[in-house]
């Protein structure tokens, strides 16, 4: 695939969904990173899915940003990576399973939602994965937050009875 | 009668769990087996027993800091950790490191590749009961990692790569013997593709063993050669070359038969292939520098960059955002046994007890050390634990059958 073809295939998903796709970067060949809007995003990848064969999903990174939550879908069409970002306000953190189109996705939901406290609505089984059972709730360990010293004293105190 | 998942089980069906603990793997996974008489009705995985956040270390530690952590995220691959996090932080920086450097780059990668296949197949053949083989395996392998500790200095853990370059530079007066201990390993793994493909022994614990298809493959996203044992192409050395893979000429490995015996010829195709890639290496090493000069407290200008490298257990990226300090403002960093994970649950379904180990370590989680399990009978309120090792023996007794 050249990166004209590459070039193509993005016009054409922001020719899909006008005003809801910003911030469209080609850094280099196999490389893209657009922004959809939250609303968009479960119609975006299933857009993907069945007519630009994005079927492999990599994984799911959530970033705490200055203002807002950013959660980054990094999906691949054999060597053609696109990346793709939704923004979320700090006070509404749930954002829409995709589980349902891309069924790879089932534990990366689940880990953001472990370790940065996105919620994925519809998600068949939004259970902790990677954090203990007694790891305290809502102490979501990757928000800025938390500084390492902070979560070992909530934590650490928890767990173990000691005085705080 | 049982509640699980909302779902109710039948009184035939009891749970059995296994793990977590399992010292020597890098995501050491618990896994609640619902099985009717002998057969798996169901799998839910629990993992995140050896989490050690990381990915929040690297945040409060400088780009050169964070290699080390990088590099100790597993045993194994850790070579291959720390190609992919150079490459990312590189291509935000904008570094371009000297040709020399990718070369020793693609060397260390290809030998760990080698090194960790060959364990793979010595752990595979315990798993099945064929021991002459994992003593052969093994004996072997000590060849290519000799060769890795005498070019760095270590067996694990082997410190190569830094951002720019590489550490230590590699002495061209040794390439004829290292030609030789190549030719030789690629001899014997001419030889584990002969007894993979008609040993009989092999044969009858691996065909249609943990059979998963292309299309549910493809739908769970599995990766390495998981995948490619399924017949999916997906070697990010081919579809998306990095370092110096659109140069070196190599074959593109995938076998379409979806089981056991597909993870094993997809493996010993591959360790072939390495060792010609380290041929390739050793013929064409250009002279010059091995590394430019990164200062270890310099700022990394503000972007982001995913970085994707084919490891042996599959593909594994590194994403970083900088904001212009010189400490990553976020790392992610996504190991292919996650990905193999959902795929490694439908391999299981539908398949025996006694096949647990193999199919299990068919995607190459280093499942091979002293896991115990406890098995808990629900309806007759009775449990009983066995280790790995009783574990394996149930399996070869169940099979002598």
């Amino acid at each position: 695939m050249s990166i004209e073809s590459q070039e193509k295939v993005i016009d054409a998903l922001v020719n899909e969904f006008p005003g809801s796709i910003s911030d469209v970067k080609i850094p280099r060949l196999n490389r893209a990173f657009v922004t959809v809007e939250k609303d968009s995003l479960k119609d975006t990848v299933r857009y993907l899915k069945d007519k630009q064969g994005f079927t492999y999903i990599t994984t799911i990174t959530a970033v705490e940003l200055p203002d807002n939550y950013e959660v980054v879908y990094h999906l691949r069409n054999n060597g053609f990576n696109l990346n793709i970002k939704v923004k979320l306000q700090k006070n509404n953190t749930v954002i829409p399973s995709i589980t349902d189109i891309l069924n790879g996705a089932v534990l990366y939901e689940r880990e953001v939602n472990d370790l940065m406290g996105i919620y994925p609505e519809g998600h068949p089984n939004p259970s902790r994965l990677i954090l203990a059972y007694d790891w305290p709730e809502g102490v979501y360990p990757l928000r800025k937050e938390w500084t390492i010293q902070e979560l070992r004293e909530r934590v650490d105190g928890e767990r173990w009875g000691r005085d705080e | 009668m049982t509640e699980r998942g909302g779902e109710e089980m039948s009184e035939r069906q009891f749970i059995i769990p296994i793990g977590p603990q399992h010292p020597a793997l890098k995501e050491p996974e618990s896994f609640y087996f619902t099985v009717d008489g002998e057969v798996i009705v169901d799998v839910e995985p629990r993992i995140g027993y050896n989490h050690r956040g990381i990915e929040k270390a690297m945040e409060s530690r400088t780009y050169i800091q964070n290699l080390y952590i990088v590099e100790r995220v597993c045993g194994i691959c850790s070579n291959a950790h720390q190609t992919a996090y150079t490459g990312a932080v590189e291509e935000v920086a904008g570094i371009e490191i000297p040709e020399r450097a990718k070369y020793i780059r693609v060397l260390m990668h290809e030998l760990e590749r080698i090194h960790s296949h060959l364990l793979w197949l010595g752990v595979a053949a315990h798993e099945i009961g064929f021991d002459t083989l994992f003593y052969y395996v093994w004996r072997d392998r000590e060849l290519v990692m000799d060769l890795l500790e005498e070019i760095s200095g270590n067996r694990v853990n082997y410190a190569m790569a830094t951002i720019g370059g590489v550490r230590r530079d590699i002495n061209k007066d040794n390439f004829t013997r290292w030609n030789k201990v190549l030719d030789t390993l690629a001899e014997r793994t001419n030889y584990y593709i002969r007894v993979a493909s008609t040993e009989k022994t092999i044969l009858d614990r691996a065909v249609g063993v943990g059979y998963l298809s292309k299309s549910d493959m493809i739908r769970l996203s599995g990766c390495g050669p998981n995948a490619r044992s399924s017949g999916v192409p997906c070697d990010i050395r081919a579809i998306s070359p990095y370092l110096l893979y659109d140069e070196i000429p190599f074959e593109h490995i995938y076998v379409d038969n979806g089981d056991v015996l597909g993870q094993v010829l997809v493996r010993v195709l591959e360790t072939l292939e390495a060792t010609k890639i380290c041929k390739w290496v050793l013929k064409n090493i250009p002279e010059g520098e091995i590394a430019t000069k990164f200062n270890p407290m310099s700022k990394v200008p503000e972007g982001e960059a995913v970085y994707l490298v084919e490891a042996q257990r599959g593909e594994l990226i590194h994403y970083t955002i900088s904001n212009g300090s010189n400490m990553p403002y976020r790392h992610k960093i996504r190991a292919p046994t996650l990905a193999n994970i959902p795929s490694l649950v439908e391999r299981l379904k539908g398949g025996y007890i006694a096949d647990i180990p193999i199919v299990l370590a068919g995607i190459d989680p280093c499942f091979s050390c002293t896991d115990r399990m406890v098995f808990y009978d629900e309806g007759k309120d009775k449990s009983w634990s066995w280790n790995e090792e009783q574990l394996r023996r149930y399996s070869l007794e169940w099979h002598e059958k």
